[in-house]
């Protein structure tokens, strides 16, 4: 079988290489420094050189796909991705499943996961996709042990003018390898709350992460950081929910951890069915027992 | 100077009322009302909000069923002036829907195309391309603000890495991210007002052949202990103790 892969994204891009890796012959494309993908098992990456534009680089894929035929195609789940994989369905006339975790091939039938009702069940789907828009977590990645040639192609200017890139401060965190995470929601309440919740996150030796709320409308914690079916999905030892309501959205970042420990207010909060430990209460008068406990 | 304004709106089921069957752990969808989706209210906000600054007319299309009446009558007090709703939804098919509804919006004479960026129930992210290809006018992509000019639109992107300036041609289609604003609640009055204002139904005419099929949809286990404590020091007493195990 001969795959396609589209990234603009490392950690998840590498994660859909290692996928990939025996199946069959696979090319990456990708706007990213593309010796960061040369050892994940590809028989060729495409650095793709110009503006990062999903129109265009569809167009691109679309060629390739037509001179060189390619069975399957495998998209990271990122803002130009999932616009790239829509364009390219299009254009190829290919059925695209959207955001899957995990794909097992047979001849021409594929059997899929991905979420559905906002993260509150799993689709398992047969179906003739061509197409797929990958979530991070379908494999963990694993370097190859062999090298993928490097080759260069231009991308052609599309019909969106880019008029400026202004890069997003915020420093990379590894929530992914953090054994213990105290994440924070809504119920913080103020941006000064972190600074009362950070002795606790030093004491845990944790990392701080928060909610969609907490990361991206106010602004309290850097995007980075934020937990969820949008953000991050975390599977530490133990991850603990202060004053955050337990959407779904936000559990499909989380489901995996070990333990669960949640503070919240709201008795009736959903966090508390998915958490093994819960407390009933404020979470300003919470945390500081908790700590005076482990000191 | 005005512009013609149209807004997608997806009606989803109010997630947060949906139970799981506990022997069987599918979701009991029956009885649970439909909402207005989460990003398709954003994108009513900003085309309401750019009707309000340059003036124009805000049209609203909803695919769905009849059940989504509230919800555009919702969209009515917000402040979008017609609504069709096309009936004869089908789940999991977005090119389906994605056909269905640029079928719609070519009928109507606009300047800009808002829908959200990816919706909060099945969260597929794919309509905003393909509502882009299939009508052949540029897609801006996950506005987190939207200016609109003689000719051209001009939004701040909000990529995962940084923010992007872009500007398009008209007739634009833009898709909207959930920072982009936070979607008003109408004033009584205008609500009741909503009521009386006529809605357009249609049936829609397109047949999907859908290769899809859904082998199971099951809430993933959870075997959380849910032990819960209402007494505060007994509770940071045991979770104390949990995390120092773990910590060892
Ligand atoms: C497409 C889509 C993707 C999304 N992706 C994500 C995602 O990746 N991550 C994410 O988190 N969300 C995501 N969301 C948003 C999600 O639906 C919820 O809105 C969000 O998770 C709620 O955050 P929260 O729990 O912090 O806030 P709220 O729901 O407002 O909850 C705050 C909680 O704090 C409690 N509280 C208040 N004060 C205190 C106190 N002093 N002490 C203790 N408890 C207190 C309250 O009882 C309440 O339960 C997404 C939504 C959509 C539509
Ligand atoms: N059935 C529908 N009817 C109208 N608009 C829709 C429909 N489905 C999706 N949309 C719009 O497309 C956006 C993105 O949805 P999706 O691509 O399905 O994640 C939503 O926020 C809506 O604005």
């Amino acid at each position: 079988m001969k795959f396609l892969v589209f990234s603009d994204n490392l950690d998840n891009g590498k994660q859909i290489m290692s996928y990939l890796n025996g199946k069959g012959e696979f090319v990456v494309y990708t706007p990213d420094d593309s010796k960061e993908y040369a050892d994940y098992g590809a028989s060729r990456v495409v650095y793709l050189k110009g503006e990062h534009q999903a129109k265009p680089i569809s167009e691109l894929i679309a060629s390739e796909i037509k001179s060189n035929g390619f069975d399957f195609v495998f998209i990271t789940s990122t803002v130009t991705g999932r616009d790239l994989a829509a364009f390219l369905s299009q254009a190829i006339n290919a059925d695209i499943i959207p955001e899957v975790f995990d794909v097992k091939l047979q001849d021409s039938k594929v059997s899929t996961k991905r979420y559905g009702l906002g993260g509150k069940v799993v689709l398992e789907e047969e179906s003739n996709g061509k197409i797929f828009t990958v979530i991070p977590g379908i494999s963990d990645a694993v370097p190859s042990g062999t090298s993928s040639q490097v080759e260069t192609k231009e991308i052609q200017r599309g019909n969106v003018n880019i008029l400026s890139v202004n890069p997003k401060k915020g420093r990379e965190v590894d929530l992914e390898k953090a054994s213990i995470i105290v994440s924070v929601g809504r119920g913080l309440g103020k941006k000064e709350g972190i600074a009362q919740i950070e002795p606790f996150v030093k004491l845990v030796k944790g990392e701080l992460a928060g909610s969609r709320p907490v990361c991206l409308d106010y602004r309290w914690l850097s995007e980075d950081r934020q937990v969820g079916y949008s953000g991050r999905k975390v599977k530490p030892k133990i991850y603990i929910a202060l004053g955050i309501s337990g959407q779904i959205q936000h559990i499909a970042g989380m489901r995996d951890s070990k333990i669960v420990i949640a503070v919240n207010k709201d008795k009736a909060a959903p966090i508390f069915q998915e958490a093994d430990y819960g407390i009933v209460g404020d979470l300003y008068q919470v945390v500081p027992k908790i700590m005076g406990y482990l000191s | 100077m005005p512009y013609n304004v149209i807004a997608l709106i997806k009606q989803i089921p109010d997630l947060e009322l949906i139970k799981v069957n506990s022997s069987t752990s599918e979701p009991i969808l029956e009885g649970v009302p439909f909402r207005f989706e989460n990003l398709s209210k954003n994108a009513v906000e900003t085309a309401v909000r750019i009707k309000e600054k340059y003036g124009g007319k805000v049209t609203a299309i909803l695919y769905g069923s009849d059940r989504g009446t509230p919800v555009m009558k919702e969209a009515y007090a917000m402040g979008v002036d017609e609504g069709f709703i096309i009936t004869g939804y089908q789940e999991s098919n977005p090119r389906l829907t994605a056909q269905v509804l640029a079928g719609k919006i070519k009928q109507i004479p606009h300047d800009v195309v808002i829908l959200g960026n990816q919706s909060a129930d099945s969260m597929t992210g794919l309509l905003p391309g393909m509502i882009s290809a299939l009508l052949n006018e540029p897609l801006l992509s996950n506005a987190i603000s939207v200016e609109l000019n003689a000719n051209s639109a001009k939004i701040s992107s909000g990529m995962e890495k940084e923010v992007l300036e872009l500007e398009g041609s008209m007739p634009v289609v833009i898709s909207v991210a959930q920072e982009i604003n936070e979607p008003r609640f109408p004033p009584v009055m205008q609500i009741i007002a909503a009521g009386r204002k006529k809605i357009n139904i249609e049936p829609s005419s397109i047949k999907g052949n859908d290769s899809t099929k859904l082998l199971s949809r099951k809430a993933p286990k959870s075997d959380r202990k849910r032990v819960v404590f209402e007494d505060i020091d007994k509770g940071a007493q045991e979770v104390a103790k949990v995390i120092k195990e773990v910590a060892r």
